[in-house]
């Protein structure tokens, strides 16, 4: 009896320190992962070499997204890399008739919108794959269950202004000086296509209320598809200051000697991820999931965010160059994202007829 | 033979457009999930809730009307100013007039919004700089955006109407000058309606462009929150989730407004006979017009400064500055915008793709649709008529929402041709079969059928009578449609966005994804390096068919 109940014991004690195994193995991605030059993998790396490509849809801007992944190919040589890139929703309604048609092209996307990443997991068009590089990024930033997404990057938006037709002591200090009449014709914001515009309008609300808006419309903000043409005319003198200036932008800007300035405003700077995740029926697995990895680690890390001045969401990744730590902001995201892609069509009616388009 | 190629042609051209159109219609019906075939649900609220839009359209027709009028101008007065008077450099402003055709009008609208922006625009810094006030010139509205267009789509209407006053029988204009009529008289009454079919199928074809058209409402609009439908679709095709049905109801209500169009340029072209190529020889012969030969050529070289010259230097200046300004005090250069745009490699491939593409695409399209015009203007085949209205549809849909259609389409087929160039050939050749049909309807509706009866009679076969009468009298229509399509394919945009794939780029997406979301300065110098590729392939290709021609005569 004794002896039964010590077997049983022992196979209880045996049972959850293999659970714990493979609770240690699924958290790591696979039982023993290989370790790379500064980062590890799970992918089977011979048979990445011989699939000989990766192919990767992306919103990201083209060149740096060439600079990207042509910092992969070099330590892969023998893995060719090419992308497409497009907005959001044309990305997305590229994927989805492709996946209607079962033509499979892409291995792996990025994209910003968590509306159009959640659909695709509800629709199963992720490929479940737990990179070993996952445990370095906080829960709230990957997937639920891990293994279908991870937050590449964070994209957060604060006010920038042209210090030649605005002095210091005249830029707005916070979110609430941009509703001065004197910005009237000469604010511009980002179409309603935006993710991160999206986050912005969503978390201003919340912290000032709807008529933040209402007030903000009667300035007749300018609206443009990227923050590129933002801060294209407000150099220019073709408007003065930028509401929703995206931090990458000011980053790239001030960085090619572009008469910018950046204001960090005290009650936060809306923020939300760059989403990376392995397409499922990819036609090149191993490459993708190893393409992931390296993206992931400190080396891909790094290469965004010298690329595209990114932040990365790892503590212990540095921020791009002439930039600030993630961990040195006050960042507003929002605390149920649910209910922020909710919110979508009525930020799209509003943001729409704010800006002209309807 | 002729009963062999007439279901052909008729059988291709047909289901090359009515393929799309299906899914096109289906998804102007769908109220339920977006890009599913069949749709889950239908319903007419697509087309309901145009009314919402009737801002955006008539915003569209104001600008299409007002950029219609001035390029129909801008090209009429250029071809007989080229092709009926004597002017010095009269050769080489023909070839210099063509030029903006071979540019990307996304190089215009950039350019443009470099040179009359507000406030800090060129035109407004010199303006300052004399006195005045910075906002003396916005090119970011309708009156911008109409102008940009009518200058780079003047040129195709040159291009049209001089094709047709080449075909025209100088003897008409000097009965006129010997009966009394001034010179101003003869070019208003015998000059324009002889070549009144090249002059309304010119004004269709550029009024239908002018609907559909993208990059300058792009660039110049937005920024001035003046949407036209295409920007207007971009945006719907663009937001979560889609808004497909709307931008297809969108798209498909401009095919109504091109249907009677069409009708109206019947109406006017059945008034009389236009035939100018008769069994007459005639030798042309520009008119004389003494002093003012020096003011007609100023009149072409204006032109050419502010459609060709002015942009090319605007973008030249952009192309080298470390961040795009107009501020030249704030001016820092360098050479690394080429030295990106060489390096990022998807421009090599992208524009080797885009001249292969309209290589291609333009050498199937123009036996095609020469054979197709033959049949529907002469051989009185049954149902012709409703064949060209078929082939003409997408010329009246903006290529955005044909492009979808075409995505969709083309998926569907168990052909495995999705990512590649052959989607890409097939859709251009799809979008491009009007530009074809309406360049050579005009000169096929001007050669006399006299000519080939005479054949006939003295006992020529169809095909005899074809390679002999017909085709050589065709042929010069023939090298500008070919010409046309081959520019038309290395600058396509629209439908090219949905269907290229990674490994099968195009060049004019990659610069608009550049404009948008690389930078302006990286986009000047991709433009720069397309447009010199453009002028090159031009270069061989007017060489190569000169080098023919001479051989021909020898």
């Amino acid at each position: 009896m004794i002896a039964s109940k010590a077997g049983r014991v022992a196979s209880a004690v045996a049972g959850a320190a293999l659970l714990l195994l493979s609770h240690q193995a699924a958290a790591a991605g696979c039982a023993s992962p290989q370790q790379m030059d500064g980062f590890k993998t799970c992918a089977d790396v011979a048979k990445a070499k011989q699939e000989g490509a990766v192919v990767i849809y992306t919103t990201d801007p083209e060149r740096g997204t060439a600079e990207l992944l042509g910092a992969f190919n070099k330590m892969f040589p023998e893995i060719k890399t090419s992308f497409v890139r497009l907005q959001a929703g044309a990305l997305y309604a590229k994927l989805m008739a492709e996946r209607r048609a079962n033509s499979h092209l892409v291995d792996a996307m990025q994209i910003s919108d968590l509306g159009f990443v959640l659909d695709l997991q509800k629709r199963g068009g992720y490929m479940h794959y737990v990179s070993p590089e996952m445990a370095a990024y906080k829960d709230g930033y990957k997937s639920s269950p891990e293994g279908y997404w991870t937050w590449g990057t964070i994209i957060m938006a604060g006010i920038a202004y042209n210090p030649k037709t605005v002095s210091a002591a005249d830029a707005p200090k916070d979110w609430k000086d941009l509703l001065d009449p004197k910005w009237k014709g000469e604010i511009s914001v980002k179409v309603s296509n935006s993710g991160l515009q999206h986050v912005a309008w969503y978390e201003l609300r919340r912290l000032y209320g709807p008529e933040y808006w209402t007030k903000f419309a009667e300035l007749q903000p300018k609206a443009y598809d990227s923050y590129v043409q933002q801060f294209d005319r407000m150099v220019n003198g073709q408007g003065k200051v930028i509401h929703t200036a995206q931090y990458s932008g000011y980053l790239e800007f001030k960085a090619k000697g572009a008469p910018v300035e950046f204001v960090y405003p005290p009650d936060g700077l809306p923020a939300g991820p760059e989403t990376w995740g392995l397409i499922a029926e990819a036609p090149h697995p191993a490459a993708a999931q190893l393409f992931m990895d390296w993206l992931l680690g400190l080396p891909g890390q790094v290469a965004i965010g010298n690329a595209l001045h990114l932040n990365s969401p790892r503590d212990d990744a540095p921020p791009p160059p002439g930039g600030v730590s993630v961990s040195k902001l006050k960042l507003i995201f929002p605390s149920d994202w649910a209910d922020f892609i909710s919110t979508r069509p009525a930020f799209a009616k509003e943001w729409d007829k704010m800006t002209g388009l309807k | 033979m002729r009963y062999l190629i007439t279901p052909l042609v008729l059988l291709t051209c047909g289901s090359l457009v009515l393929y799309p159109v299906v899914f096109l219609v289906s998804e102007s019906f769908n109220v339920g999930e977006p890009g599913v075939f069949p749709p889950q649900a239908v319903g007419w609220s697509n087309y309901l809730n145009l009314y919402d839009d009737s801002r955006i359209l008539a915003n569209t027709a104001l600008v299409a009307c007002l950029a219609t009028v001035m390029a129909v101008v801008f090209g009429f007065t250029l071809a007989w100013i080229l092709t009926r008077t004597a002017i010095p450099g009269r050769a080489m402003l023909e070839r210099l007039l063509e030029l903006p055709y071979y540019m990307t009008p996304l190089v215009g609208a950039m350019a443009w919004g470099i040179i009359a922006g507000p406030k800090t625009g060129m035109v407004n810094q010199v303006v300052t700089y004399f006195g005045g006030s910075g906002d003396f010139i916005d090119v970011y509205g309708p009156y911008g955006i109409a102008w940009v267009m009518a200058l780079f789509e003047g040129t195709v209407a040159f291009v049209m109407i001089s094709a047709a006053m080449k075909s025209m029988d100088p003897s008409l204009e000097e009965s006129s000058r010997v009966m009394g009529a001034s010179k101003l008289q003869t070019a208003l009454r015998i000059t324009l309606p002889m070549v009144a079919p090249g002059v309304v199928s010119a004004t269709i074809f550029v009024f239908a462009e002018m609907l559909g058209s993208f990059a300058a409402a792009f660039v110049l609009g937005i920024p001035g929150r003046f949407y036209v439908v295409t920007t207007a679709i971009w945006q719907a095709t663009l937001s979560y989730p889609p808004e497909y049905g709307r931008a297809a109801a969108m798209g498909l209500s401009l095919f109504l407004v091109m249907l009677v169009m069409l009708g109206l340029s019947r109406l006017i072209l059945r008034r009389g006979s236009y035939a100018t190529i008769t069994g007459k020889a005639f030798r042309p012969r520009p008119l004389e017009v003494g002093g003012l030969r020096y003011l007609l050529a100023g009149v072409c070289w204006l032109y050419v400064v502010l459609s060709v010259l002015l942009p090319l230097a605007a973008l030249l200046l952009t192309s080298f500055q470390k961040f795009a300004t107009v501020l030249l005090a704030q001016s820092s250069f360098t050479l690394d915008n080429y030295r990106s745009a060489l390096d990022m490699g998807a421009l090599g491939s992208a524009l080797e793709n885009s001249l292969f593409l309209g290589f291609v695409v333009a050498s199937i399209a123009v036996p095609l649709v020469s054979v197709l015009v033959w049949l529907i203007y002469r051989g009185n085949i049954p149902g012709g008529r409703l064949v060209e209205s078929v082939v003409m549809f997408p010329q009246a849909v903006p290529r955005l929402v044909f492009g979808l259609g075409l995505l969709w389409a083309w998926l569907t087929m168990p052909i495995p041709i999705y990512g590649t160039l052959w989607l890409l050939g097939i859709a251009y050749l799809t979008v491009f079969l009007p530009l074809g049909m309406r360049t050579m309807a005009g000169v096929v509706l001007q050669v006399d059928r006299g000519l080939e009866e005479c054949a006939r009679v003295c006992g020529a076969s169809w095909a005899h009578q074809m390679r002999t009468v017909t085709l050589p009298l065709l042929r010069p229509g023939m090298v500008a449609a070919w010409l046309l399509i081959f520019i038309a394919g290395v600058r396509e945009l629209g439908v090219s966005i949905f269907l290229m794939g990674p490994n099968a780029k195009v060049v004019a997406p990659a610069i608009v994804n550049s404009w948008l979301s690389s930078s302006s300065e990286l986009s000047a110098a991709m433009a720069l390096l397309q447009t010199l590729a453009v002028f090159a392939a031009v270069a061989v290709l007017f060489i190569a068919v000169r080098r023919v021609a001479g051989e021909e005569k020898a």
